[in-house]
């Protein structure tokens, strides 16, 4: 099976509150797939139901060809879930944060499995030490730590930079690459404009709704390109296509006479392009 | 199967024990309390100016009533702790089962209340000078102890239901108070009306009481109490059953 994720027409209501209004997309197996919204768009609600910790009210959902809530003991023996905030327990050191959470796998030598974690979250130092005592990038990395214990399939990470600053940002997303070259499947969610440019697919969500669903240079096709041509004291601006042939066809009513003094072109960022999207409520 | 699931209820009784002992605060509150409100019933029960008054024939069921207290109290906020720390959802997101997460907690309290229940046991023993035979009082220890445990299952159940700590706090009257009146500690439940009988049936403290009755009196032993021994077992194989099903996986 080459989707490691399928969701058709997936709907949550939590009372008269609508978090997902028919959400279809599929993730590919070994891509990182990107789910793209400000608070409220419905990403934790997708993740949870993903991991079976939160029933749809409609619609049907396959991860890794399992239901998550008929079959979520098989599933979760190959999904790792990384939730929003870090839910560890506190009073306890990160060695036994990964060591409990582990512990739920089994494992020929899950003391040198624990060590290895450590290892890669890079706390060998701090390893003893109680969580509380640990900064808030600390606590995300430990966190990481405990979803990865079992090597799983398919990891679920819930706006798992939020709160770490720049260094450490770039620090996770060399472990999701190297995670995915190896094979892992990474579906994250996040509001950063430059972790949407990591991913390989992104859905962008609204109230609940994927407003798109395509690669980051898919979206950026859809953005548009301004361009400015200086002719004498005259400035000319237009919004082009971002194509090559749509500049070819605006220049060519200019041509290059020897008033044009500069030609301009600011192309959209995915910035614009995703809050378009967004104020739109993604009509085309 | 049976295996990884004892692995993991393991994992989680390990987990608890451990932080238990290492919150120092807690547990020495948690053993001295005991010891302070046993002495309390003691100047209590001694301050009472009559002749037909046996202080002994109350200690040992206020003694019980103060187990299923503390013991209720103690473990009634564990999974709303959990649940606020959002460790109960990575739990069940990482493969931890119900049961398992029920039976690993209520292995490491039950240590703890193994000790409380010694502490007030012997406590009493010493203070209102129970004169009893040793095998009397082991049958006596046997049911302090399991009343303990059916009141540590009654607290995780209860904390099943609340979202918040604030939440919790209805639910300490709510079984506590009907306890004192209705389980026979105070009055003998044939004096009480039929449907007040029935409402006793589901506090653990009456299961705990018609054993402990029987037992006390001159003579008696745990043979007199019948049927009733099985009402203390029976009740708390109910209450986990409950506790398990009701813990929600899903929102």
């Amino acid at each position: 099976m080459a989707e490691a994720v399928t969701v058709e027409g997936l709907e949550k209501r939590y009372g008269r509150v609508e978090a997902l209004r028919g959400i279809s997309l599929s993730v590919k197996r070994g891509e990182i797939f990107g789910l793209l919204g400000a608070n409220g768009a419905g990403k934790t609600t997708l993740i949870r139901i993903l991991v079976g910790l939160a029933r749809p009210t409609a619609g049907s959902v396959s991860v890794l060809g399992f239901d998550p809530n008929r079959e979520a003991a098989a599933l979760r023996r190959q999904v790792g879930f990384m939730p929003q905030s870090p839910a560890l327990y506190l009073d306890l050191s990160t060695r036994a944060n990964v060591a409990f959470f582990g512990a739920a796998h089994p494992h020929e030598n899950s003391g040198r499995r624990v060590e290895e974690i450590i290892d890669f979250v890079a706390l060998r130092e701090r390893a003893h030490d109680p969580v509380h005592t640990l900064s808030g990038g600390m606590k995300q990395r430990v966190s990481l730590g405990c979803a990865l214990f079992h090597k799983p399939a398919l990891l679920l990470l819930d706006e798992p930079t939020a709160g770490v600053d720049p260094p450490l940002r770039e620090i996770f997303w060399k472990h999701f690459r190297d995670l995915a070259a190896s094979g892992a499947t990474i579906v994250v969610s996040t509001h950063q404009l430059d972790e949407a440019l990591a991913c390989d697919r992104l859905a962008v969500m609204r109230d609940g709704a994927v407003l798109a669903c395509d690669s980051p240079a898919g979206l950026l096709r859809r953005g548009r390109t301004t361009v400015r041509v200086k002719c004498g004291d005259a400035i000319e601006e237009a919004r082009i296509e971002s194509t090559p042939e749509a500049l070819a066809a605006h220049l060519k009513h200019a041509g290059l006479s020897p008033e044009v003094a500069s030609v301009e072109l600011v192309a959209d960022t995915l910035e614009t392009i995703v809050l378009d999207l967004v104020r739109r409520g993604g009509a085309p | 199967m049976i295996a990884d699931r004892i692995r993991r209820t393991r994992a989680v009784g390990g987990r608890v024990m451990v932080q238990l002992v290492r919150d120092h605060r807690f547990l020495a509150l948690a053993l001295l309390v005991p010891v302070a409100v046993v002495y309390l019933l003691h100047v209590f029960l001694g301050s009472v100016n009559s002749p037909f008054f046996d202080p002994a024939r109350f200690a040992v069921p206020l003694g019980a009533f103060i187990v299923h207290f503390l013991t209720y109290v103690l473990t009634a906020i564990v999974l709303v702790r959990e649940r606020t720390g959002e460790t109960l959802p990575r739990m069940f997101a990482c493969g931890y089962r119900q049961g398992e997460i029920i039976t690993g907690y209520l292995t490491a309290y039950t240590a703890l209340a193994s000790v409380q229940s010694l502490i007030v046991l012997a406590e009493l023993a010493w203070l209102f000078e129970l004169d009893y035979p040793w095998t009397k009082f082991l049958s006596i220890a046997l049911v302090i102890w399991l009343l303990a445990v059916i009141s540590m299952s009654l607290g995780i159940l209860v904390s099943n239901f609340a979202r918040t700590e604030g939440q919790v706090l209805p639910f300490v009257p709510a079984v506590i108070i009907p306890s004192i009146f209705l389980s026979g500690v105070v009055i003998p439940p044939e004096n009480l009306p039929a449907w007040a009988r029935v409402l006793g049936w589901f506090t653990p403290l009456f299961h705990a009481d018609a054993v402990l009755v029987p037992l006390l009196k001159s003579g008696g032993s745990m043979a007199d109490a019948g049927w009733s021994l099985a009402g203390l077992p029976c009740y708390g194989v109910a209450v986990l059953a409950l506790a398990s099903l009701t813990l929600r996986e899903r929102d």
